[in-house]
């Protein structure tokens, strides 16, 4: 159905389907989605500059900060970053650690955005369960850390607390109902017929084309394509510990769900495999406060996907030049071709089927300098020092 | 005389209590469908925030009263007054208090259905002087909607009216109470009537007009304050309208149970519709809007068309 002419239908900045500030322009044919320009930049917060001015311990704190869902992935890929400049290897128990809050940390993720995804299709009790259930780790996340969010395990040369017997006991009991849950909800979604319809051939990424877009996590994952940092360059205790990458043949949003909830399961067995074999021993090593002129690129699997954290040091107690490419900006360009033709009512659960997280990816704002070029000298951006 | 006629016009069971039956069913809706939820809903103005639908509408008459300047004015003023007045004048001919609705006459059932015709219109004029753009998608969304319940809606009213031999809705409650009632008698036209005032209230899966996360508000985005309250109000009674009709139609309407007078039986029976109908929007996805008309087409109206046909055999009459 063609009406002959367009409409330009905007996406935010402030819109109930994003739940943070970003545009898409939407030129639309009758119900149908002609094309789209993102415009990104609205929560730019200049982290990278702050890391250049701050030390590397106090780095910590704004690595956490950086998203508010994965914190635990972002101070994981900027202690390994660091680490790897100093050349220190961290403690057995503490890579387990790691990998335990990790995969909390996966499940109170995925769990958020299959509510999220219920939600965009209206589906809100699933929302109100799914989210429900979530609490119960995130309450484990505040018992073992003593916060909700940002939980501050991590820190350069291994973790801050040791998880006891408790503690333990605790994460043993909440997994047991939350993958209870989990099942039963994977099974409702599959069975729903009004969620199926709404998300089966909806936004679909060809394996090819998830490729060579470079998208990351359960997005490629669900185009059937086998890529996964945990496996694929093991850091932490990954590589000791066995684990299925799950993929799913879908291309579409319903296969993005799918791979997700088992990505769950998947997180459940990991993190019970790690409880078992956890070794003892010490949780930190002491790090030196300065550290040696060298550039490293550190990846961990986000639940959103590949994390990927630059660093470059100098000699002194500060790094030379930061930079975090954040899983959703890996993801946009695919997420950007899946939407052209696609229906009208069908853009937001698109949208979020990447599980977007734009403050993470904001790195510069753009200003239009009227009647100028589109770019900066590395003079103009960092006073002449960087490249 | 005309004094007992202006009390049962304004008091009983005209305007006041229709005002707090569509307060109180509202209330019923949320907290059934936040237990569905497993929340708790409205919880604290008034005991277990029975108030709260009455609270909401005073706060939002207290609210600013917003224009936008591009709206066709006149249009945007009348709306949402029509919007309210609209069920109120439908809830008049359906029987309430008694077999008899406060206005009956032969020929009242077509006359509801060209009321609620008359809604959808309002509502997509509504979404068009808003002059934004989720407006107008909401409105021609509700319009489109309307394509698609609206004959499955009328053949299930029609059924029963073939089943009395009569044209008026207090007739038809006055059959059934010497007859089995509509539900035994025409189960198909029963899940037909349900399905329908589910998108006839935009209730979920059929919420598609005011999609939140896809069109933000739908047509009701531009309305805020006083307007928006009269909305929500006109959309109050339009839910008791709806389980009013249904029961009246299929349950038997208002009717002596026991000791109870007539007006218990039906505030029990258009309760029960109203447990359904917010049971039934917990239990689903909303559908996209092509999805939605081209299931009732190929679905929904051969169904209704089935029940009539049957009717005509004999069976169900």
């Amino acid at each position: 159905m063609s009406y002959g002419s367009t409409i330009k239908v905007p996406f935010g900045p402030q819109h109930p389907a994003l739940k943070e500030p970003e545009h898409f322009l939407f030129e639309v044919d009758g119900d149908t989605v002609v094309s789209v320009k993102p415009r990104i930049g609205y929560v730019y917060r200049g982290m990278e500059k702050a890391f250049e001015l701050r030390t590397y311990h106090q780095n910590m704190y704004l690595a956490e900060r950086i998203c508010g869902i994965c914190s635990h992935a972002h101070t994981t890929c900027y202690a390994q970053a660091v680490e790897e400049l100093l050349g220190s290897e961290i403690p057995p128990r503490a890579k387990y650690i790691r990998v335990i809050i990790a995969e909390l940390e996966r499940l109170h993720s995925h769990s958020l955005w299959v509510g999220i995804a219920a939600h965009e299709v209206g589906f809100d009790t699933l929302f109100m369960y799914v989210w429900r259930d979530r609490e119960a780790v995130m309450d484990l996340l505040e018992a073992i850390s003593g916060n909700r969010v940002n939980y501050a395990m991590n820190t350069i040369g291994g973790v801050r607390r040791d998880l006891n017997d408790e503690a333990v006991q605790k994460i043993r009991g909440v997994l047991d109902r939350f993958e209870k849950n989990v099942k039963g909800y994977s099974e409702i979604i599959g069975k729903e017929q009004t969620f199926v319809k709404r998300t089966r051939g909806v936004g679909v990424l060809k394996p090819r084309d998830a490729v060579s877009l470079c998208a990351v996590g359960p997005t490629l994952r669900a185009s059937g394509i086998k890529s996964d940092v945990r496996l694929d360059d093991p850091y932490a205790a990954y590589d000791e510990i066995p684990f299925n990458v799950i993929t799913d043949d879908g291309c579409d949003v319903f296969g993005r769900t799918v791979v997700r909830c088992g990505e769950m399961l998947e997180s459940i067995n990991i993190i019970r495999h790690a409880l078992d074999h956890m070794p003892g021993g010490k949780l930190k090593v002491s790090v030196s406060r300065t550290v040696p002129p060298n550039e490293t690129v550190s990846r961990v699997e986000a639940p959103r996907g590949e994390l990927m954290h630059y660093a470059k040091s100098n000699g002194t107690t500060k790094p030379e030049r930061y930079r975090v490419r954040s899983p959703t900006l890996a993801n946009l360009a695919a997420v950007c071709q899946t939407l052209v033709g696609v229906h009208l009512a069908d853009i937001p659960i698109i949208l979020a089927g990447i599980d977007p997280c734009f403050s993470c990816m904001d790195r510069l704002a753009f200003v239009d300098r009227r009647g100028g070029a589109w770019s900066c000298t590395a003079e103009e951006l960092g006073g002449g020092r960087g490249q | 005389m005309i004094a007992y006629d202006i009390f049962q016009m304004l008091v009983f069971p005209g305007i006041l209590f229709l005002f707090c039956l569509a307060f109180l069913y509202e209330w019923i809706d949320r907290k059934l469908f936040a237990r569905v939820q497993s929340r708790y809903g409205p919880l604290y103005t008034g005991p277990s925030g029975i108030l709260q639908p009455l609270a909401d509408f005073i706060k939002l008459l207290a609210k600013e009263d917003i224009v936008p300047a591009a709206c066709d004015r006149h249009l945007f003023m009348w709306v949402p007054i029509i919007y309210a007045v609209l069920p109120l004048t439908a809830l008049f001919i359906i029987p309430v208090a008694a077999q008899t609705g406060l206005v009956a006459f032969e020929g009242d059932l077509i006359f509801l259905v060209f009321l609620f015709a008359l809604t959808t219109i309002v509502v997509f004029l509504a979404g068009w002087s808003s002059m934004n753009r989720f407006s107008i998608i909401g409105g021609v969304r509700s319009a489109l909607q309307m394509l698609g319940f609206e004959i499955p809606l009328g053949l299930a009213i029609i059924g029963m009216a073939i089943a009395a031999q009569s044209l008026s809705i207090s007739e038809i409650v006055r059959w059934q109470s010497g007859n089995w009632w509509g539900i035994w008698l025409q189960p198909i036209g029963f899940a037909v009537i349900m399905i329908c005032i589910l998108a006839e209230l935009e209730y979920v899966p059929f919420d598609i007009p005011e999609a939140e996360t896809e069109i933000v508000a739908g047509w009701q985005t531009e309305f805020g304050g006083r307007r928006l309250a009269l909305f929500r109000l006109g959309k109050d009674l339009e839910t008791v309208l709806v389980s009013a009709l249904v029961a009246a139609l299929y349950l038997g309407g208002p009717q002596q149970l026991g000791f109870l007078p007539p007006v218990a039986g039906f505030l029990i029976k258009s309760v029960a519709v109203l447990a359904l109908l917010s049971f039934a929007r917990a239990l689903f996805a909303r559908f996209r809007i092509d999805q939605m008309v081209s299931g009732m087409w190929t679905y929904l109206l051969p169904l209704a068309i089935l029940q009539i046909v049957l009717i005509q055999f004999g069976i169900g009459r």
